[in-house]
């Protein structure tokens, strides 16, 4: 998996691995990218605070369509996930391939239990009438999550890119632990990412249509 | 492993035994002719490629430009029609800041970045070229458009069965090249195939894709400089001992990855309101296009940063060399360029001044605005500062580093008067702003890549171009720059709003309007010239020696041209402007000693950057056929995606490979040829 | 490539770090609990919304510092992210902020 041809042999001028770099680089510039997400989400939250109307009418309270035991178990799966993560790398750094294995598999397993809980979340939602179409409110939920899904769904991926990779010998030493370094932190993004949705996008709807924002504009149905 | 070819140094690639990478195919290590430059890792070859297509843009995109000026030479003219001038003015503007100003930075900092601080190359070599032809194909698609927009003039589609909401406009991009939502979004109820009416054809929609994928490409390559000038400099060569060049590099490389995030949403959340009927910037679903505007300017204004930061690093590396003094004041120089970078996010708002955005933000972003006035102006002195009692040799790329500091002057004062939001709210949309901003980006952006090309054409061919010609040039272009938009702030104050196919007579627009497409005639031919100038001495111009012009900072202590290693020794840096140091101060660069000749180590050649970028191109072409209703584009777009995925995991797997070069023995104070660079596999 | 055996203080710092992701694992569970139990406690919404944005800013910091090894590794790191992170908060507040309700011409809705 190894990318650059220099990286493993001229030290570095500050003493840290291209890779690891060149990730935080991209995790810095992936805080602008969500950034712009999540304020497209709560910006329009803070026009429209009641949620939506479906196709009969209806309005709906975001709080009421939410299943906060289904995403607080979710949210809970990816903490942990997270934590194997942590421990996966640790293993790569002692050399112990067999427990990276163990706990990279585990990673894998949790983060397929997050998408299976938002595809289940999604088709959920999309039957009580929420759809990226009928509302503002779906185009920057179902976007705005989606693409944390998307995030998640590379992540799952790469690890299991990496999974199978360590089975031919190569993934080792210095790089080898580099590798799964530089994947464990895409993966601890993806989760820190999470916790800021959770929060923003999903705990702070209990306080009220109006506890935050004010009254704001009446959802339109269009 | 399989690498023990490596260990033996060879005088030449070409001396190589061919070598199988991990996946067992040849590397194209040692490959020649179009096959060495498809495959080619290193960043000096990478840089002129840039420097190619850039300059091969730059035309396309004056030729729109002097059939907008033939359009205006006159009242109620019908040159071409109204349709086509929304086409050619937004592909005016969007190729010429995304296909012609960023590529030919972009060839700059991929040329000079290694050799400025003494590194053999990128930390990511092929990530380099994957950047290249992600930019290569994301032009070519946004360009594509134009070949539809002929085909659907020249009838070829009119046996299909066209979504009657799609053709009304246009196939090239129409909506001006920020494309502001709604006229680039949707309207009303999305139908059964989820997309909603919309204002414009799929022109958006070639821009939208094209936009998104030459922003990868510039997030790529700029992870990549930011790695590198961080991580990647020689022995001794501190942050403050950096030439400004490479120091404008790191703000420009930052900006662009801090800035380019905000648009790569905004164009993701637009395709989702065009493609599959989403209300982001809806007005009847309570979409509000104004965020738009919000998102688009949170890029746009770092993004007029990102463009003008590496012509002010380029001059700042051609005045001290033709002044014959240290640059005046290069800490300030440093700070004063970071500081606009971060500046430069707290002003997007400047562009919004007229949506109402109340009194108390308005005059926040009006005071941040003006307060960028400073750290710019602090540059100029510096500059001037530089020139002061200075042994000045007025050479080509001098000439057109002067030329810089006063037009961009010149739109840095008409730039203050915006800030002004009362002033800015007259001025808004009217030529006065097309003035404005062309003499930032022309007399500007446009003179320093001038300069530096004049200025750096000697060490990348070794050939000199010729000096009368590129006078000549130079005084065309200044000349006819200022004839085209000098008038201009004059039609602007005057009432002249901009994107306006035609005027009628009586307006006292007439005169003023010839005198600038006669300008932008002569400024078009001085462009040329100079362009064809260079071209010929790329291949024919007059060798020359690999220091001419008495440079201060590393890549002139090398052959021209370069040697494909760069440094034969490592380099160990003693002084800020190492090179005129070593000549002319005591403080001599001292090279690494390696205790034997091991050879540079290369990085291997590889397919698989061109073969990921290529998925670019079927995803570029798909998503606005899947707009046309074409059967099946769909696929198009699942093909190009497959393509990138297993472009990126062939090239994970394929590993990075490299060889050992022997290098010649270096006349250095050591006496040690080669650094040492022991090959390893993983 | 060789690699040395991994020394015994290497080893050591690895058992060490075993247990702070121990320690955090539990921490993040915890709170995520108490987040949840919060919502619903009778308490003024912007007393909650105050406590559950420091409880979110107090995970994502322990992940980005242990987790992804921030505290191991050098500060240049830390503060790169840093930028990236404190520029999206602040330039995506000043967004929302310009955003209003008396802002919004609502005679275009359909």
């Amino acid at each position: 998996m190894s990318q650059a041809a220099d990286a493993h042999d001229a030290p570095t001028s500050t003493g840290i691995d291209h890779k690891k770099l060149i990730m935080w680089l991209f995790l810095a510039s992936d805080c602008m990218f969500f950034g712009t997400l999540i304020s497209t989400h709560l910006l329009y939250r803070k026009l429209y605070p009641t949620g939506f109307t479906d196709a009969e009418g209806h309005q709906h309270f975001i709080q009421n369509l939410f299943n906060i035991e289904l995403t607080s178990f979710s949210t809970f799966i990816l903490l942990m996930s997270s934590f194997l993560m942590a421990l996966a790398v640790s293993a790569m750094h002692k050399g112990e391939i067999k427990s990276f294995r163990r706990n990279v598999l585990g990673v894998i397993f949790f983060g397929l239990i997050f998408l299976g809980c938002q595809v289940f979340e999604f088709t959920h939602f999309y039957h009580q009438g929420l759809t990226i179409q009928n509302s503002v409110l779906g185009s920057t939920f179902y976007v705005l999550t989606g693409t944390h899904g998307t995030h998640v769904a590379i992540g799952v991926l790469w690890l299991v890119l990496l999974y199978f990779y360590s089975f031919t010998g190569k993934l080792g030493g210095h790089m080898g632990a580099l590798d799964v370094e530089v994947a464990g932190l895409y993966w601890h993004f993806v989760d820190i990412v999470w916790i800021i949705i959770f929060t923003a996008v999903y705990l702070v709807e209990y306080l009220g249509p109006s506890g935050i924002w004010g009254s704001g504009l009446p959802a339109i149905t269009k | 492993m399989s690498h023990d070819t490596h260990h033996a140094p060879v005088a030449s690639k070409l001396d190589l035994a061919p070598e199988r990478s991990d996946l067992g195919l040849i590397r194209p290590d040692r490959t020649t002719g179009w096959r060495d430059w498809l495959t080619t890792v290193d960043h000096k070859k990478i840089g002129v490629l840039y420097g190619a297509f850039a300059m091969m843009y730059f035309l396309i995109g004056g030729v729109e430009a002097l059939a907008i000026r033939t359009q205006l030479i006159r009242p109620d003219n019908d040159f071409v029609t109204a349709r086509m001038y929304n086409q050619l003015f937004t592909m005016h503007g969007t190729t010429m800041i995304f296909l012609g100003v960023m590529p030919l930075s972009a060839a700059f900092f991929n040329f000079l970045v290694p050799l400025q601080i003494g590194a053999r190359d990128v930390a990511f070599p092929r990530l380099n070229a994957f950047s290249l032809w992600t930019f290569v194909f994301g032009a070519f698609v946004l360009n594509a458009s134009w070949l539809f927009e002929f085909g659907h003039l020249a009838g070829w589609f009119n046996s299909f069965d066209w979504h009657k909401a799609l053709v009304y406009t246009d196939f090239a991009p129409a909506n001006g090249w920020f494309s502001y939502a709604p006229l680039s979004g949707t309207f009303g109820q999305a139908d059964a195939s989820l997309q909603a009416p919309r204002f414009t054809g799929v022109g958006t929609d070639f821009w939208i894709i094209g936009i998104q994928v030459l922003g990868i490409a510039s997030l790529a390559a700029s992870f990549n400089f930011i790695c590198t000038i961080i991580n990647m400099r020689a022995k001794g060569m501190t942050m403050m001992r950096l030439p400004v060049f490479t120091w404008m590099t790191l703000v420009t490389s930052f900006l662009i990855i801090l800035a380019f995030p905000a648009i790569t949403v905004a164009l993701i959340e637009l395709m989702f309101d065009r493609q599959f009927g989403a209300n982001f910037f809806n007005p009847s679903a309570g979409g509000q296009p104004v965020l738009w505007q919000h998102l688009f300017w949170i890029f746009g204004h770092p993004e007029v940063y990102i463009l003008v930061l590496p012509a002010m690093g380029i001059v700042s590396e051609i005045l001290p060399t033709f002044s014959g003094k240290a640059l005046f004041g290069y800490p300030i120089i440093v700070f004063s360029g970071a500081v606009i970078g971060f500046l430069g996010f707290a002003v997007w708002s400047h562009h919004m001044f007229t949506t109402g955005l109340g009194p108390v933000p308005t005059a926040a972003f009006a005071l941040l605005t003006m307060a960028i006035a400073v750290p710019t102006g602090v540059k100029i002195f510096n500059w001037l500062g530089t020139l002061w009692g200075g042994r000045i040799r007025f050479t080509p790329p001098m000439v057109l580093a002067l030329g810089f500091i006063w037009m961009f002057m010149c739109g840095g004062f008409s730039g203050v008067m915006h800030s002004s939001a009362p002033a800015d709210s007259q001025q808004q949309d009217s030529y006065f702003v097309i003035a404005h901003f062309h003499y930032v980006l022309l007399g500007g952006v446009l003179l320093g890549l001038m300069a530096g090309l004049y200025f750096w054409f000697p060490k990348i061919f070794g050939r000199m171009p010729n000096a009368t010609v590129a006078y000549l040039a130079s005084g065309l272009v200044i000349l006819g720059f200022n004839m085209a938009f000098g008038p201009m702030h004059y039609l602007g104050l005057a009432g002249m709003p901009r994107r306006t196919h035609t005027y009628h007579a009586g307006n006292g627009w007439e005169s003023w309007n010839y005198v600038a497409t006669i300008g932008a005639y002569i400024l078009g031919a001085g462009v040329f010239l100079a362009f064809m100038n260079l071209v010929w001495t790329a291949f024919k111009g007059k060798k020359c020696a690999s220091d001419p012009w008495g440079g201060r900072t590393m890549e002139w202590s090398l052959p021209s041209p370069v040697p494909e290693y760069n440094f034969a020794q490592s380099p160990i840096i003693a002084a800020r402007d190492a090179y005129f140091e070593d000549k002319h101060g005591g403080r001599r660069i001292g090279f690494e000693n390696d205790g034997g000749n091991a050879g540079v180590h290369m990085p291997s050649q590889s397919w698989m950057p061109l073969l990921a970028g290529a998925g670019f191109l079927f995803i570029g072409l798909g998503m606005p056929m899947m707009s046309m209703h074409v059967p099946h584009a769909g696929w198009l777009v699942i093909t190009g995606l497959t393509v990138l995925f297993v472009g990126i995991w062939l090239w994970a797997l394929e590993g990075p490979g490299g060889y050992m070069l022997k290098t010649p023995v270096a006349p250095s104070s050591s006496g040690q040829p080669a650094p040492a660079a022991t090959t390893s596999a993983h | 490539m060789s690699e040395a055996a991994p020394s015994q203080d290497f080893l050591a710092e690895e058992v060490r770090r075993y247990h702070h992701f121990i320690t955090l694992a539990l921490w993040l569970a915890a709170i995520t609990g108490a987040e949840i139990v919060l919502i619903f406690l009778p308490i003024p919404p912007m007393a909650v919304l105050t406590v559950l944005s420091l409880m979110s800013a107090g995970k994502f910091f322990a992940v980005i510092l242990w987790f992804m090894h921030l505290i191991y590794d050098k500060k240049l790191l830390f503060w790169l992210f840093l930028t990236g992170l404190l520029l999206a908060f602040a330039t995506f507040a000043a967004m929302i902020a310009l955003f209003g309700v008396e802002r919004i011409d609502t005679k275009w809705f359909a």
